[in-house]
């Protein structure tokens, strides 16, 4: 079990001694039960930082913010920002390190184990709660105890864990500087993949029907995008800000300019973006859940990455995220490729 | 006009109102959505994902088609909103006073053709809220009220086997008159029970702006405050918190180019969202709202000073939404509380 104190007692002495500039982690928010992210630059508030099944969200995408701010000052960094990693979201960091998008000690990773449980999922949870809202959660070992007006709510994990949590692989940070709990890999609770193998085992006609709903119904906040830590482009396929007009510009030119997305959410157009996204994430995704959590709509999106992570597992052996000199999958190639276009 | 309806006639009143497309909350994917009902309507929804704004102002309107073929002169063909009546069911009070706010912005201050048409071809049948449906309402404390009837044409109060409903506009009773033998006169019991529940719904503890009369010149004061990036340095810059508010109501218009040659496509105007980060990017590169926390400024003072200022009301009505779903938990209620708290 982790004993948050001590996750406390690590932020604040290396902000005390300078050795951070900041400590990105979670603390409670305003919405009942649920933790939010917090950056703390004082050894004073270090105490407001926190760790329960609510730390839903994937920290080193504001790594990434960290890095696209100190470019648009012309700055470099002063000091490490320390970060508090979860197992899927230390492997971004570490998909970030193997693109360069940071050096190793420009970051201080404080690794927090999922030991036997993970994330939980607040839709499975609304279900279980019926409307009553819960304003506290623990994991006792087996279930999760919810405290809501009504009392308290047992509920086994798995009932309401995260799909991904269920089927991680490997629940602890393996990159970090310190960590907390013990590595429990292996105790995952489905097999890998088990939500895409239940969704494939359907016929063609099903799937398309299903992600022909799915698409028309994508509203195209950008949520699932702007929430990734890997999705760091400046200008993404569907920003429409890559046209400098300048006074010598024509009408002709603005109408012909390339537009690879329309802005209309529709069938054609969110096909397009989500499967773009997907293909730009292949042996990047490190299954972090973000995308899909953050969808206002419920568009299942986890499945396209997870496709795409399968793919290149079982083609190329390949890991995401597994260790920083390693190679990146889009990046190299085996030399027993059997295309030759490769080589 | 003020009656009652047996709960089991409910379908039968929407089946009276053949001439009209009825939207009602469907539970579908796990959320809430208003979406085209023929029999059953269901009104046990809390509050459906997205507000219905988009039946008059949808996400996605086609102004024109154009096309020109060379040689020739170009031709533009307008594309009307059609003339289909729809009726929603189950409008939450505070969804009911985003209507008034956006024909402020779509009638009143400009006139806008397309919103025009399809606005006036909307009723909304609203359904009190007996108790606020999510932990995040906040309706009372910025001049609404779970039994507001404003925006509204229709005020249905659920009385448990019954539903007391009230005509609030002339469409109202014409939706109602529609059905007339459906419907009784309430008895004194009656009455009294939809005080009581009226009493009670407004009694309900909720979450508050503090002091909304005070809080358009405290903002004001509070452009520069450091404090905006400070709360907004977790948020992504998406567009849900927008997209699903009742009254924010921003958007771009686009050429969308369907064939080169000939030259063909249409005009659309799409929704837009002061929190995306090219939203007010220059084609020169620079971003006068550079960081996510002028860009909260934006959002949060449109709300809560600029409209105000412009049409003296605040045009948050306090659903929540964009707090129970924002993914980083950047919280209005607090965001408003912070800023005005620290005002000079
Ligand atoms: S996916 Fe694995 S490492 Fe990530 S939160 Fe779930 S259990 Fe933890
Ligand atoms: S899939 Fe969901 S999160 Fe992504 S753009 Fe569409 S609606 Fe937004
Ligand atoms: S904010 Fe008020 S009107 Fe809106 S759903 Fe909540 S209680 Fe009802
Ligand atoms: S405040 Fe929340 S919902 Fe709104 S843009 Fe920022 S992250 Fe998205
Ligand atoms: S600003 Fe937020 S709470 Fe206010 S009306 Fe819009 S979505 Fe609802």
């Amino acid at each position: 079990m982790i004993n948050i104190q001590d996750i406390r007692e690590t932020a604040r002495d290396m902000l005390t001694k300078g050795e951070v500039r900041a400590v990105i982690g979670y603390r409670r928010g305003s919405r009942g039960m649920l933790a939010e992210p917090t950056f703390i630059t004082s050894a004073e508030q270090a105490d407001e930082l926190v760790w329960d099944p609510t730390c839903f969200h994937n920290l080193s995408l504001y790594l990434v913010h960290d890095r696209k701010f100190l470019a648009h000052i012309r700055k470099n960094a002063e000091a490490p920002v320390a970060i508090v990693a979860k197992g899927c979201d230390a492997r971004s960091i570490v998909v970030l390190m193997q693109e360069h998008y940071f050096k190793r000690e420009d970051v201080y990773i404080i690794g927090v184990s999922c030991e036997g449980t993970g994330v939980l999922d607040e839709r499975k949870l609304a279900k279980h709660l019926n409307g009553a809202q819960a304003s506290n959660v623990a994991f006792d070992g087996g279930d999760f105890v919810f405290t809501t007006a009504e009392g308290e709510k047992r509920l086994p994990a798995r009932e309401v864990m995260a799909d991904r949590c269920l089927e991680c692989r490997i629940p602890f940070p393996r990159e970090h500087n310190i960590v907390f709990g013990e590595d429990k890999t292996g105790r995952q609770l489905e097999a890998p993949f088990a939500a895409l193998t239940r969704f494939e085992a359907q016929g063609t006609g099903a799937r398309w029907d299903f992600w022909s709903h799915h698409f028309d119904r994508c509203i195209r906040c950008f949520a699932c995008r702007s929430v990734c830590p890997m999705c760091y482009c400046d200008e993404c396929v569907v920003d429409s800000i890559t046209f400098p007009v300048t006074t010598e510009t024509t009408a002709e030119d603005k109408a012909n300019r390339i537009r690879w997305i329309e802005r209309s959410a529709v069938r054609s157009e969110n096909i397009t973006y989500l499967m773009t996204r997907a293909m730009h994430l292949a042996g990047r995704c490190t299954d972090c859940g973000e995308c899909e959590r953050a969808c206002p709509v419920n568009v299942p999106i986890r499945l396209l990455n997870n496709k795409m992570e399968r793919e290149a597992r079982e083609q190329f052996g390949f890991e995401p995220g597994a260790s920083i000199g390693g190679p990146s999958l889009v990046a190299s190639f085996l030399d027993r490729d059997p295309g030759d276009f490769i080589r | 006009m003020e009656k009652i309806l047996d709960k089991k006639r409910i379908d039968d009143w929407i089946a009276a109102l053949d001439n009209w497309d009825i939207q009602g909350p469907v539970l579908e994917d796990d959320i809430w959505s208003y979406q085209p009902v023929s029999g059953a309507v269901r009104l046990d929804h809390p509050n459906t994902k997205q507000s219905p704004k988009g039946l008059a102002f949808p996400q996605r309107e086609i102004f024109f088609k154009f096309e020109q073929i060379k040689g020739e002169a170009p031709r533009l063909t307008q594309v009307v909103p059609d003339e289909q009546r729809h009726a929603v069911f189950g409008v939450r009070p505070c969804d009911g006073r985003g209507v008034p706010r956006m024909d402020l912005v779509f009638n009143d201050h400009v006139e806008d053709n397309y919103y025009q048409a399809r606005r006036k071809n909307v009723a909304y049948v609203g359904l009190a809220c007996n108790k606020p449906p999510s932990a995040n309402c906040f309706c009372l404390s910025v001049g609404g009220s779970p039994v507001s009837t404003d925006g509204l044409d229709v005020q249905m109060t659920d009385l448990g086997d019954r539903y007391f409903v009230k005509a609030i506009t002339e469409t109202g009773k014409g939706l109602m008159a529609a059905a007339g033998k459906l419907f009784a006169e309430p008895s004194a019991a009656d009455q009294k029970q939809v005080k009581q529940v009226h009493a009670e719904a407004v009694a309900y503890p909720q979450r508050a702006v503090r002091n909304v009369e005070e809080v358009p010149a405290k903002l004001k004061a509070s452009f520069k405050s450091p404090l905006w990036q400070e709360l907004a340095q977790a948020c992504i810059g998406c567009g849900i918190c927008t997209f699903l508010c009742p009254t924010c109501h921003c958007f771009d218009i686009n050429d969308e180019v369907q064939s080169k040659a000939p030259l063909k496509g249409i005009r659309v105007r799409t929704w837009d969202n002061c929190q995306f980060p090219d939203f007010t990017m220059h084609s020169s590169g620079h971003n006068p709202r550079e960081n996510t926390g002028a860009r909260l400024r934006q959002r949060v003072a449109h709300k809560f000073q600029y409209f105000p200022e412009n049409f003296g009301m605040p045009q948050c009505t306090g659903c929540g939404r964009c707090i129970s779903e924002c993914p980083v938990g950047i919280d209005i209620i607090n965001v408003v509380n912070k800023v005005a708290e620290n005002a000079a």
